[in-house]
């Protein structure tokens, strides 16, 4: 799985738990400010990715994250996508 | 074995609020199932709990609501206070105009546990309650579930469904671990007889009283709000190094925690006789639900703060999804039928568990300018959580393509 893949299994899963375009979601965006995804949908999103990718997402991680890039490095990180 | 809904066995461990809902639920579905519960006797834990419209919705359709309205009391409002001076931060009218009830088409109800849990097993065939029997271990066998009681019982089952509480035994089988944690917050709590608390402003409504560190909750119970329950929050022990979920402490703790409070609260926690602290303990959000023919459900699945009063009715909610999923499963193995149970419940549930924790550290904030900021934020309660109590199972199921309850007119 090459990079880019990884990230549009990320903003994919991501947009369609949110209900935005896929083809607007950036990683450089910022998840409650450029997105306007609030912590409950938030939470909708990392069920799907947790689901998608089989890995726990504790909330302490998530709640932190501010940017796309974030949640995409914690997948990194977690080893479940390329980096 | 497939699952052929006519012989299928069902075991249900615990008769807690969710085992006892999910056998009628079942038995609405034609699924006996058998109940196993480790006491002797149902004598459901001196303490009371609030019913909301989501899960109130469920047992109206059973024909349970007039028994558990005539053991229970509908709060007038919804009001935050003032630690101290007891002002009204905020109020939203429960009964008053019969709001609640037009707005989430059911009622609310305050109710003690030992009344709901005669009014769900009176409805329950008793022939299925097997009380004693505390099960110690499940063995995976070809076509079932062998279940081990510590009484020497041994059954065996198609389907084992865990209703066993935040410190679940079942829950240690599905995932290998013991993913209960402390969350670092302990109650007390006491029924008390309302005529006894000459102090308390609005004894019959459902009131937050937030400050430092601590907040007190209580609600009226019984046919005429007799009884005021109440559950008074602290943030200590900062570690619980008790084995169970109890532990006795000295008799001038409780009272001593809410030094320099409202008389009110202080009145109401000297009233309540027994110097008993209860860890909050929550269930770590789990991957999975279940194992081979195991899947679990309610606080053994996703424990929570209570701050929403929605650990008994998440449960219940659980229980009605999980069983229209078992009857509707025709030639689906276990494991295809528990995956879409955990994906109809997972989110839903995650939400309102990390929503209980985020609201736990707000009830608890000093005065101050970020007390001030959640001021204006409880004053917005009735329509920031209006989601927790519209949500109707039965139509969440149908959007699933799962059939609704027979006679589930699907809107309300």
């Amino acid at each position: 799985m090459d990079q880019n893949r990884s990230l549009t299994d990320i903003t994919t899963t991501l947009a369609a738990a949110a209900g935005i375009n896929p083809a607007d979601v950036t990683p450089d965006m910022s998840i409650a400010g450029d997105l306007d995804i609030d912590s409950l949908t938030m939470l909708e999103v990392i069920v799907a990715l947790e689901d998608h990718f089989g890995l726990l997402i504790p909330d302490d991680e998530w709640s932190r994250f501010t940017t796309v890039g974030d949640l995409a490095a914690h997948l990194e990180r977690a080893g479940v996508v390329a980096s | 074995m497939g699952m052929a809904d006519s012989q299928l066995r069902v075991a249900i461990i615990g008769a807690g609020i969710g085992g006892l809902s999910l056998g009628l639920a079942l038995q609405e579905r034609g699924i006996q199932a058998d109940v196993f519960e480790q006491a002797p006797e149902l004598t459901e834990i001196g303490a009371a709990i609030a019913l909301s419209a989501n899960s109130i919705r469920e047992y109206t359709r059973l024909g349970l609501t007039p028994e558990l309205a005539a053991n229970s009391t509908v709060p007038t409002e919804l009001i935050y206070r003032h630690w101290q001076d007891g002002s009204r931060i905020a109020a939203t009218p429960v009964q008053e105009d019969g709001w609640y009830e037009k707005r989430f088409g059911a009622p609310y109800f305050g109710i003690h546990r030992a009344d709901l849990q005669k009014t769900l097993s009176a409805a329950f065939n008793p022939g299925h309650l097997h009380l004693g029997c505390r099960i110690v271990n499940l063995v995976q066998e070809p076509d079932a579930v062998r279940l081990e009681f510590a009484n020497g019982r041994v059954e065996r089952a198609d389907i084992v469904v865990g209703a066993d509480g935040v410190r679940s035994t079942v829950r240690r089988w599905v995932t290998g671990a013991d993913d209960a944690v402390y969350s670092g917050t302990s109650a007390f709590r006491g029924i008390v007889p309302t005529e006894n608390l000459r102090s308390l402003p609005d004894p019959h409504a459902i009131q937050f009283w937030m400050g430092p560190d601590a907040h007190l909750l209580h609600y009226a119970i019984g046919g005429h709000g007799e009884s005021v329950n109440f559950f008074a929050v602290v943030e200590t022990p900062k570690q619980w190094l008790h084995p169970g979920s109890t532990a006795e402490v000295h008799e001038e703790l409780p009272v001593a925690s809410f030094r320099g409070w409202h008389p009110a609260v202080t009145e109401m926690i000297q009233a309540a006789a027994s110097p008993v602290s209860w860890a909050l303990f929550t269930v770590r959000p789990l991957l999975r639900w279940y194992r081979d023919r195991v899947v679990i459900l309610g606080d053994a699945a996703h424990g929570m703060l209570p701050h929403h009063g929605q650990g008994a009715n998440t449960s219940i909610e659980d229980a009605f999804a999980l069983a229209a999923l078992l009857a509707d499963a025709k030639g689906d193995t276990p494991d295809i039928t528990f995956a879409r149970f955990q994906t109809l419940r997972r989110t839903r549930t995650r939400k309102i568990q990390r929503s209980a924790q985020v609201t736990s550290s707000l009830l608890h904030l000093p005065d101050g300018p970020a007390a001030q900021q959640r001021n204006d934020k409880v004053a917005r309660v009735p329509q920031d959580f209006s989601w927790i109590h519209e949500y109707d199972t039965q139509l969440e199921l149908q959007k699933i393509g799962c059939s609704p309850a027979p006679s589930a007119t699907g809107t309300h």
